[in-house]
C-alpha cells in the first residue's frame, strides 16, 4: 500500500474535495453495511491510501483522511476547525485558567447546523447510546421523510462546504487562514496569496499540518493537490507547492486547478479583465512549475457544456459544479488505490492499477514530455449491452479542462481511462474482461486513436451519497443507466432517485489543451511582458520582478512548443 | 467631483466627513483594545459561530481574530501588526496611541484647525520625543555575562500582562534561561532555535525548559527502544527509502525480470546508505553500552526501519527542517546529507531520549545534553485555548529578553516614560516652537498619556487623579509610574518594572506617521463594489 496525502486550497477547491471525502465516505459506509450491493464489498480499493487510522487521547479509534485543507476565516461555518473526533467538552468563563483577571466572553452568533448536520449529529447521539434495537421498520420510514427534506435544504441553502460534509477531519486537517482583513470577494489576484501564505506565519504552520501526515506515511506515493485556480488562493498554493518541492523532492505532485464556473454578470471596465488574465497567466506558470502533472478543470459553463448532457447543473451554485469535478477527480484516482494483484491472479473486480509516479510516467514523461493534460468525462457512460458502447463511449467523454481543442488530430496523443460500475446485459455490472474488450472495440471504430492508452476497470459504481445535490437529467435510472425515454416528473433526480452511477473519466495529454495555453501565453505577453503593457503596475504591486515574469513567459512558450513546433517564434521578436 | 463622471457608482465623502469617518476608527479600534492593556487588564474569550475558542490578551492576537471592515481601522490595525512584527510587542500601545492622537486633534480641528499645523506639531513633538527617550532610557551593559536581573525584570513586566502572576514568575525564569541559553557572543540572537513544543496533558504549570530538543514524532517500529541513555546522535538528512527510478526518466523495462533487477538495484543502494550507518554505530558502540539515535529530515521506509532496528539504532524520520540545525546547536556533531564519508565526529551526544506516546501524538526527549545551544520551551496546559495563550505570552517574553539584550538599554515602565515625556514636551519644548504648531506639540504631549490612562482605568481607578499625582511628582524631579493597587506613585525602578527601549521608539515613531497620514484625508472615495460573488 502506497500512501498518498490530499491537499485542499481554496474555497471551491474545498467543495471539491468535500464531494470527494463524501464519496469516500459512502464506500466505506457501504462496504460495512450487510444489505448493500456485492459490488461495493469488493470494491478492491484500498482505503489505507486516503485515509489514516489515529487514536484520541481518550483511546478512541478514529479514521479520518490524510488531508490538509486551506481556506479562508469563517468558511468552514458550523463545523470547528478542530473536527468533533478529539474534541474536549466546551467550556465556559469559568476555564479560564491562565488569568485571575477580569474575563469578557465575545461570542458570535452561533450558527445553526442545517437539516443534514442536525440529522448526522442525531444520528452519531443515537448510536452512542446503543438503544437500536427497537422497531427499525418505523425509525426507517421517519427517516425517509426526513431526507425528503434534507435534500431540499441542501438544494437551496448551501452556503459552506461543510454544510454537506458527512466526514469527521482531523484536528490537524484544517486550516483557516486569519488576519487577512478582507472580503473573500476582494481576495483576488495571485499578490495577496502569495503575501497571505508568506506573512503571518501561515505558511509554516501550514508545511508543518503537511509534515504531520507526510511522516506517517510509510511509502508515500504522492500527494493528490486541489487547488482554485482563479483568486488569491492560487497565490497562496504556488507558494506552498514551492515549499513542498523543497522539502520532499522526491515525492511528485498530481495537481488538480479548479474554479467554479463564471457568473453572467461581468464587469465591464476594463482592469478586471486585465487583472483576471494576467493572474490566469501567471497563476498557471507559478502553479506548473511545481507540479508533475497539471490538470486544469473548470469550464466557463457547465450547464451548457456537453460534459453536462445528462445532467442539470445550475452554474451559480457551487454545490452543483463541484460535485461533477469530485467525480471526474474520484474516478481518476482509482487505478492509485487498487489492490495490486500477484501477477498470476486474473481480476475480476479491477484492473489497471498504477500509483501515481506511473501514472505521471505514463501521461507526461514519454515522447513529448507534455504535462498539462486535459479531463474528459462520461458522467454517466453508455451501458454495454447492444452496440451503444462501442459507438458512443468515446464521443461521450466531453471535456471539463476550459479552452480546449475540438476534434484535434493527435497522433502523439498519451491517454489513461479510468471506467467503473458500468451495466452490461440484463443491468448488471458488466465484468472487467467484458469493458476491456469493449473499450478495445471503441477504440478500434474510432477514427483517432491514441498513441498510447492505459485503462483501468473497476466494477465498483460511483455511490451517490445522501448529500449529493439534485443534478441527475430525467434520462438517467437508480442506478445510472440512461433510459430511452425520460421518466416523467421533476426535471432533476436527486440521490434518492439515482443511487449510484458508472463514470468513466479520462486524462489525456494532446494538443486539444494547445489553445490553454496558448491563451495564458497571449496574455502574458500582451499584459505582462510588452513594452508599456498595460499589466505591469499589477505585476510590480504582486511583488514580481521583470525577469521573473520573462522567465514565465518562456516557460509557456516551450510547452506551447513541445505540443506544436510549428507555432509562430515570436518571443524573440520583441 | 471628477470622480463622479469616471465611476458613477464611487461613493465620495468630503473633506469633514472623511475626517470624522477616520477619526471615529480610531477611536473604536481604540476602544476594543483598551481593556486589553496592562497586568490589569481583561482577558478576552472569542467564541466563534462553531463554538471555537480563543482565549487572548494579545492585542496582536485579538487584531487578527477580529473581522475588520474598515479601511481605515484596517490601516491602523497594519501598523499594530507591523509593529509586532518588528519588535515583539505594543500592538496594544500602538493602536491606543494612534487612537489617542486622532482623538487630541478632533478637538482642534472641530475648533477651525488646520489638520496641517497639527501635523508638523506632530512631527517636531516626535523627534523631540525620540531625543529624550534617549536620554531617558536606562542603559544596560550586556558584557559576555549578561544581567540575569534586569533580563528577568523584563520578561516578568511583558509576562504579568499576559499570564496570572506564579505562572508568569515561573514562566519569567524558563524565558531567560531559553534566551541566555541560544546566545552566541558577538551574534544575533535567533530565537527560532528556542522550539516551542506543546503538549495538551496535564497543567499549565508543568510548562518546563528542556536543555535539549523536544520532538513531535517518535521511532515508527516496533523493536525500538523507548528509552535509551548515554546516545550518539546523528542528524541526517538522507533519503533512506526505495524510490522509483527518477520520473521522467524516459527509462523503461520491457520485461518482468528487467523489472525485477531494477528495483533490487534501487533496493540494494538503500539498502547500502543503511548499511554505512550500521558500521558507523558499531565503531562508537562496540565494547560499551551506548546507543545509537538517527534523526532523518528524509523518509525512512519500513525495510530500513528493520535494517536499523535490529542493529539496535532508535531512527526518526522526517523531522522539521529547523530541528536539524537545533539538534546540531544541543546536541554538537553536524548534519551530514550523505552517508559516504561518516565519520564519529559527526555525532552528536546526548545523555538521555525517550519517547512519550499521548493517545496517537508521540514526542522524543533527546535530554542531558553537553554545553546546549538551543533548547525546547515545552508547553503543558488542559486544552488547546489555554495552550495557545500560553503560546502568546512565552513569545512576548521571549521577544522582550532578545530585545533588551539587543537594545543594551530599557526604559522604566509603568506609565513613568510616557509622563516624563510629556511634562518635558509641555513644559520645554513647546516653548521653543513657533505659532500655531505648539497646539499640535500640546496634542501630542496629551496623546502620550493614554498609556498611564488606560492603565489606571483598568485598575478601576479615577484617571484625573492619577494624572495629577504623577505629573506633580515629575514636576518635583521624581521619575514615578502608577501603582495599579492604590493609584498611588511608585518607583518602577524600585518595582523592577521595564519595558523595551525599542518597542517604545518603535511606537512613537509610527504612530504619529499613521495618524498625520489620516489626518490630512480630505475626501475619501469608495469606488463602485463590483458584484463577483465568492468563488
Amino acid at each position: 500500500m502506497r500512501e498518498i496525502v490530499t491537499i485542499q486550497v481554496g474555497n471551491y477547491a474545498n467543495f471539491v474535495g468535500s464531494h470527494f471525502w463524501n464519496f469516500q465516505d459512502e464506500l466505506l459506509g457501504l462496504g460495512d453495511t450487510p444489505d448493500s450491493s456485492q459490488v461495493f464489498k469488493d470494491h478492491s480499493l484500498n482505503m489505507d491510501v486516503l485515509y489514516r487510522s489515529g487514536e484520541t487521547q481518550q483511546g478512541t479509534l478514529t479514521y479520518t483522511p490524510r488531508l490538509v485543507s486551506v481556506d479562508f476565516q469563517g468558511s468552514l461555518g458550523s463545523m470547528s476547525s478542530r473536527g468533533t473526533l478529539y474534541g474536549e467538552a466546551s467550556s465556559g468563563l469559568s476555564d479560564v485558567v491562565t488569568w485571575t483577571g477580569r474575563v469578557t466572553a465575545q461570542a458570535s452568533e452561533p450558527l445553526k447546523r442545517n437539516l443534514f448536520l442536525q440529522s448526522l449529529y442525531e444520528e452519531e447521539q443515537a448510536n452512542e447510546s446503543l438503544n437500536n434495537c427497537l422497531d427499525t421498520g418505523r425509525t426507517e420510514t421517519r427517516n425517509e421523510i426526513q431526507a425528503t427534506d434534507i435534500i431540499e435544504c441542501l438544494e437551496n441553502n448551501v452556503k459552506y462546504w461543510t454544510d454537506f460534509a458527512k466526514v469527521h477531519y482531523h484536528p490537524q486537517s484544517l486550516y483557516e487562514l486569519n488576519g487577512l482583513w478582507m472580503d473573500i470577494q476582494d481576495f483576488n489576484n495571485y499578490g495577496m496569496g502569495r503575501d497571505a501564505f508568506t506573512g503571518l506565519q501561515h505558511g509554516e504552520e501550514i508545511t508543518e499540518r503537511l509534515r504531520f501526515f507526510i511522516e506517517e506515511c510509510d511509502h508515500i506515493q504522492g500527494l493528490q493537490f486541489i487547488t482554485n485556480d482563479a483568486g488569491g488562493f492560487s497565490g497562496v498554493a504556488g507558494e506552498f507547492l514551492e515549499n513542498i518541492a523543497d522539502d520532499y523532492t522526491n515525492i511528485p505532485v498530481l495537481l488538480y486547478c479548479v474554479r467554479s464556473p463564471d457568473l453572467p454578470v461581468r464587469t465591464k471596465s476594463q482592469r478586471p479583465t486585465v487583472s483576471n488574465s494576467l493572474h490566469d497567466a501567471i497563476s498557471f506558470s507559478r502553479l506548473s512549475a511545481f507540479g508533475k502533472l497539471i490538470v486544469p478543470i473548470g469550464l466557463p459553463s457547465l450547464t451548457k457544456s456537453k460534459a453536462s448532457r445528462f445532467l442539470s447543473i445550475e452554474d451559480e451554485k457551487p454545490f452543483h459544479s463541484s460535485a461533477v469535478y469530485a467525480s471526474a477527480i474520484h474516478s481518476i484516482s482509482l487505478p492509485l488505490r487498487m489492490e495490486r494483484p500477484s501477477p498470476s491472479v486474473d481480476l475480476i473486480n479491477a484492473s489497471g492499477a498504477a500509483d501515481m509516479s506511473e501514472l505521471i510516467q505514463m501521461l507526461a514523461g514519454q515522447a513529448r514530455q507534455n504535462m498539462v493534460t486535459t479531463l474528459d468525462v462520461a458522467m454517466p457512460p453508455p451501458s454495454l449491452s447492444g452496440n451503444h458502447f462501442k459507438q458512443s463511449l468515446l464521443e461521450n467523454l466531453q471535456p471539463l479542462t476550459p479552452d480546449t481543442g475540438e476534434d484535434i488530430e493527435d497522433l502523439q496523443a498519451l491517454e489513461t481511462i479510468s471506467i467503473h460500475g458500468v451495466l452490461g446485459a440484463g443491468g448488471q455490472e458488466s465484468t472487467v474482461s467484458e469493458v476491456n474488450d469493449a473499450v478495445q472495440a471503441a477504440y478500434e471504430n474510432a477514427v483517432r486513436r491514441p498513441r498510447f492508452s492505459h485503462l483501468s476497470v473497476s466494477r465498483c459504481p460511483l455511490p451517490i451519497p445522501l448529500p449529493f445535490p439534485s443534478i441527475f437529467g430525467n434520462l438517467v435510472g437508480q442506478r445510472g443507466e440512461l433510459l430511452e425515454t425520460p421518466i416523467v416528473g421533476p426535471s432533476s433526480r436527486d440521490s434518492l432517485d439515482v443511487h449510484s452511477i458508472p463514470m468513466a473519466a479520462r486524462l489525456r495529454s494532446s494538443t486539444a489543451i494547445l489553445p490553454f495555453l496558448e491563451k495564458r501565453l497571449h496574455n502574458l505577453r500582451r499584459y505582462g511582458i510588452q513594452q508599456g503593457a498595460l499589466g505591469s503596475g499589477l505585476i510590480k504591486d504582486w511583488g514580481f520582478g521583470k525577469d521573473e515574469i520573462e522567465d514565465m513567459g518562456e516557460t509557456l512558450s516551450k510547452m506551447v512548443f513541445t505540443l506544436n513546433p510549428y507555432c509562430e517564434e515570436s518571443s524573440d521578436t520583441d | 467631483m471628477s470622480i463622479r463622471v469616471l465611476n458613477p457608482n464611487a461613493e465620495v465623502l468630503n473633506k469633514s466627513a472623511a475626517l470624522h469617518m477616520n477619526i471615529n476608527a480610531a477611536k473604536g479600534l481604540q476602544d476594543v483594545l483598551k481593556t486589553n492593556l496592562g497586568p490589569k487588564g481583561t482577558i478576552k474569550m472569542l467564541v466563534g459561530g462553531a463554538g471555537d475558542i480563543k482565549l487572548t490578551k494579545d492585542g496582536n492576537t485579538l487584531l487578527k481574530e477580529m473581522q475588520i471592515q474598515n479601511p481605515t481601522a484596517i490601516m491602523i490595525a497594519r501598523t499594530a501588526v507591523a509593529q509586532d512584527d518588528i519588535s515583539g510587542d505594543g500592538t496594544t500601545s500602538t493602536v491606543l496611541f494612534i487612537g489617542e492622537l486622532m482623538k487630541q486633534s478632533e478637538r482642534y480641528i472641530d475648533e477651525g484647525m488646520h489638520p496641517r499645523v497639527l501635523v508638523d506639531g506632530f512631527e517636531i513633538a516626535k523627534r523631540a520625543t525620540l531625543q529624550f527617550l534617549e536620554k531617558f532610557k536606562t542603559p544596560v551593559v550586556m558584557g559576555d555575562e549578561p544581567d540575569r536581573e534586569i533580563l528577568k525584570m523584563v520578561a516578568r513586566t511583558t509576562l504579568r500582562t499576559k499570564l496570572y502572576e506564579t505562572l508568569a514568575d515561573q514562566l519569567t525564569n524558563i524565558i531567560v534561561n531559553a534566551v541566555l541559553c541560544i546566545r552566541k557572543p558577538e551574534e544575533s540572537i535567533d530565537l527560532f532555535m528556542v522550539e516551542i513544543m506543546h503538549m495538551r496533558h496535564k497543567f499549565d504549570v508543568d510548562t518546563r525548559l528542556v536543555e535539549g530538543l523536544v520532538l513531535d514524532h517518535g521511532s515508527r517500529h516496533p523493536d525500538m527502544k523507548r528509552r535509551a541513555e548515554n546516545c550518539h546522535i546523528l542528524t541526517c538528512n538522507v533519503s533512506l527509502e526505495y524510490e522509483k527510478s527518477e520520473i521522467n526518466a524516459g527509462f523503461f523495462y520491457s520485461n518482468a525480470e528487467q523489472r525485477e533487477a531494477m528495483v533490487a538495484a534501487e533496493r540494494r543502494s538503500v539498502d547500502e546508505r543503511v548499511q554505512k550507518i550500521i558500521e558507523l554505530k558499531n565503531k562508537v558502540c562496540a565494547g560499551n553500552d551506548n546507543n545509537f539515535v538517527v534523526i532523518n529530515q528524509k523518509g525512512i521506509d519500513p525495510p530500513s526501519l528493520d535494517l536499523l532496528a535490529r542493529a539496535g539504532i532508535i531512527a526518526l524520520r522526517r523531522a522539521k527542517r529547523r530541528n536539524m540545525e537545533r539538534l546540531v546547536l544541543a546536541c554538537g556533531g553536524e548534519a551530514v546529507n550523505s552517508v559516504d564519508d561518516l565519520t564519529p565526529d559527526c555525532l552528536g551526544w546526548a545523555g538521555l531520549v525517550y519517547e512519550h506516546v499521548l493517545g496517537e501524538e508521540k514526542y522524543t526527549f533527546v535530554e542531558n545534553v553537553k554545553n546546549p545551544h538551543s533548547c525546547t520551551i515545552l508547553i503543558k496546559g488542559p486544552n488547546d485555548h489555554t495552550i495557545a495563550q500560553i503560546k502568546d505570552a512565552v513569545r512576548d517574553g521571549l521577544r522582550s529578553v532578545k530585545n533588551t539584550i539587543e537594545d543594551e538599554a530599557v526604559v522604566l515602565g509603568a506609565g513613568a516614560f510616557e509622563v516624563a515625556a510629556r511634562q518635558y514636551l509641555v513644559n520645554e519644548v513647546k516653548k521653543t516652537v513657533a505659532g500655531r504648531a505648539q497646539l499640535g506639540v500640546e496634542a501630542f504631549a496629551d496623546a502620550l498619556l493614554v498609556v498611564p490612562k488606560t492603565l489606571a482605568e483598568n485598575s478601576g481607578l479615577d484617571t484625573q487623579d492619577v494624572i495629577i499625582a504623577l505629573t506633580g511628582a515629575h514636576d518635583n524631579g521624581m521619575i514615578v509610574g502608577l501603582n495599579q493597587h492604590t493609584g498611588e506613585p511608585l518607583d518602577p525602578q524600585m518595582e523592577g518594572i521595564f519595558d523595551n527601549y525599542s518597542v517604545k521608539r518603535q511606537i512613537i515613531n509610527s504612530g504619529p506617521v499613521i495618524a498625520s497620514q489620516l489626518l490630512l484625508v480630505d475626501e475619501v472615495i469608495r469606488a463602485g463594489r463590483n458584484m463577483r460573488k465568492p468563488t
